[in-house]
């Protein structure tokens, strides 16, 4: 359980939930203000300490509303002690076409540690037809460990760019995401199930050093994160954890079948 | 005259650091293309251009050149511990596997050649740790040979996109001369992105190459290949 915590607003801790006797920890970060503006700075720092398991989630999606020039910044960091296993599994991020956000995630793992995180973001209110045709995004993701870098992710999308549509970038579609594990190494052969979970969709499977990656290009978040969790499912046992119990906070849609 | 001569010998070996004669297996990958002609998306001179060019503005190629051109300036600082990080930077940014074994692969034959052709080198090409990738070891000879680094880049962009062309020429209906003219055709292109590269600092380092990292993820698995990536 979180030992020290300490939040200010527009951040709140949920009280941590026991899904199973394992001792794993969920909590949940409110985000009371529900969306971020031009010129908002938020920062997260999550210690997990030696062989604790715990998962860390949001209880709605991010949004980041269209900015008159200032910048929405996000800044986490993760620090997972020896042994120790943490899950960082936020909801959606939804960028609102005009937003402008930069994000940087950094995960530091201690000797033997395990971590898995994944990450969702739509560009643009796409539900409502609405194209992220101004506005920009950066996201610097960078896990760690022994002094060395496992996996350095650094994208970046400008609104209304040729990446909106070209083959190589986004396609058209509006959404992307990707879950990592870093800190445990994978049979490849394993990589051909978590493939076949997709179901046709447009994803993509690949060994990293020490881990894995699956990234997803599509136009439901909600399909990503119905693949995300069942990959997330299939390899936690593996991971020497319990079985993955999804958070209540995800509501019954969350769960994958 | 020292001038010219220098100049002369630095061009020799530029062309030679950048000849697909190069005994690095360059002509092996792909980088992706592969998948894009059997899921259809390349089938034009025109399709194959425009790949390249959008990798050229937005891909990891970028994040490639960056590192010849970081590389370079620590060899000419004899900043040995900025060649490691550089290096494992970029085994960490190069996400597909096969990427990665390609970066790795071609670094290491690289390394071979160059402590055959210029045994001076040894104490750096130790500096950057195994796995070298290519680009480091691309870097160092290109410093070491006094070729400029702006130039050093221009080869670097130059020798990866006739690589690919020379793939597509095998899986694309695209002829050797359609080939040379999207060569030609991508010559300003190569200038801006070098251009634009060595002005970035390292916080402004990115890609927006979605597509790009799917296509050689999904070259994984396809079913038959002629390619390594």
């Amino acid at each position: 359980m979180p030992l020290r915590s300490y939040t200010s607003a527009p951040l709140r801790l949920q009280r941590p939930f026991y899904p199973d006797d394992s001792g794993s920890c969920q909590s949940a970060i409110v985000h009371t203000a529900g969306g971020m503006v031009g010129g908002d700075g938020l920062d997260i720092q999550v210690r997990f300490g030696e062989r604790s398991q715990a998962l860390v989630t949001t209880t709605a999606a991010h949004k980041v509303y269209r900015s008159s020039g200032a910048v929405a910044q996000q800044r986490i960091d993760l620090r997972l002690e020896a042994g120790a296993y943490g899950e960082w599994l936020p909801q959606e991020t939804i960028l609102f076409s005009g937003g402008r956000f930069h994000q940087s995630l950094r995960v530091e793992l201690g000797p033997a540690a395990v971590w898995t995180g994944w990450e969702i973001t739509r560009f643009g209110r796409s539900a409502r037809g609405e194209r992220f045709t101004a506005g920009e995004w950066q996201s610097a993701t960078e896990v760690w460990q022994a002094g060395r870098p496992l996996w350095i992710d650094r994208q970046r999308l400008v609104g209304g760019s040729a990446v909106l549509d070209s083959a190589h970038g986004l396609a058209g579609y509006p959404v992307v995401g990707a879950i990592a594990i870093l800190g445990h190494d994978f049979d490849p052969a394993q990589l051909d199930s978590l493939r076949a979970l997709a179901g046709g969709a447009d994803i993509g499977v690949t060994s990293l050093m020490k881990g894995l990656l699956c990234r997803y290009r599509g136009t439901s978040s909600q399909q990503a994160r119905q693949w995300f969790t069942q990959v997330w499912q299939a390899l936690r046992p593996q991971l020497g954890q319990s079985a993955a119990c999804p958070p209540r906070v995800w509501g019954p849609s969350s769960k994958s079948s | 005259m020292m001038t010219i001569d220098t100049d002369a010998a630095a061009l020799l070996q530029l062309l030679q650091l950048v000849s697909p004669a190069l005994p690095v297996g360059a002509f092996s990958y792909s980088e992706g293309l592969e998948t894009l002609t059997q899921s259809d998306l390349l089938q034009t001179p025109a399709a194959l251009e425009d790949w390249l060019l959008q990798e050229l503005r937005y891909g990891a190629i970028r994040l490639e050149a960056a590192v010849v051109g970081r590389v370079h300036r620590a060899f000419l600082e004899d900043d040995l511990a900025q060649l490691a990080e550089w290096n494992h930077w970029l085994s960490a940014v190069r996400e597909g596997a096969e990427i990665r074994q390609q970066s790795w692969q071609m670094g290491r034959s690289l390394v071979r050649l160059l402590n055959a052709l210029y045994p001076e080198l040894q104490p750096a090409l130790t500096a950057c740790e195994q796995p070298c990738n290519f680009a480091v070891a691309f870097g160092l000879a290109a410093a070491h040979c006094r070729i400029p680094v702006e130039l050093s880049l221009l080869g670097y962009l130059q020798s990866w996109a006739t690589n690919l062309i020379t793939a597509a020429v095998k899986l694309v209906p695209l002829g050797q001369t359609e080939g040379q003219v999207t060569l030609l055709r991508l010559q300003d292109e190569f200038a801006i992105a070098a251009d634009t590269i060595l002005s970035l600092s390292d916080d402004r380092l990115f890609t927006s190459g979605w597509g790009a990292a799917l296509a050689s993820m999904q070259h994984e698995t396809l079913y038959s290949r002629l390619f390594r990536s």
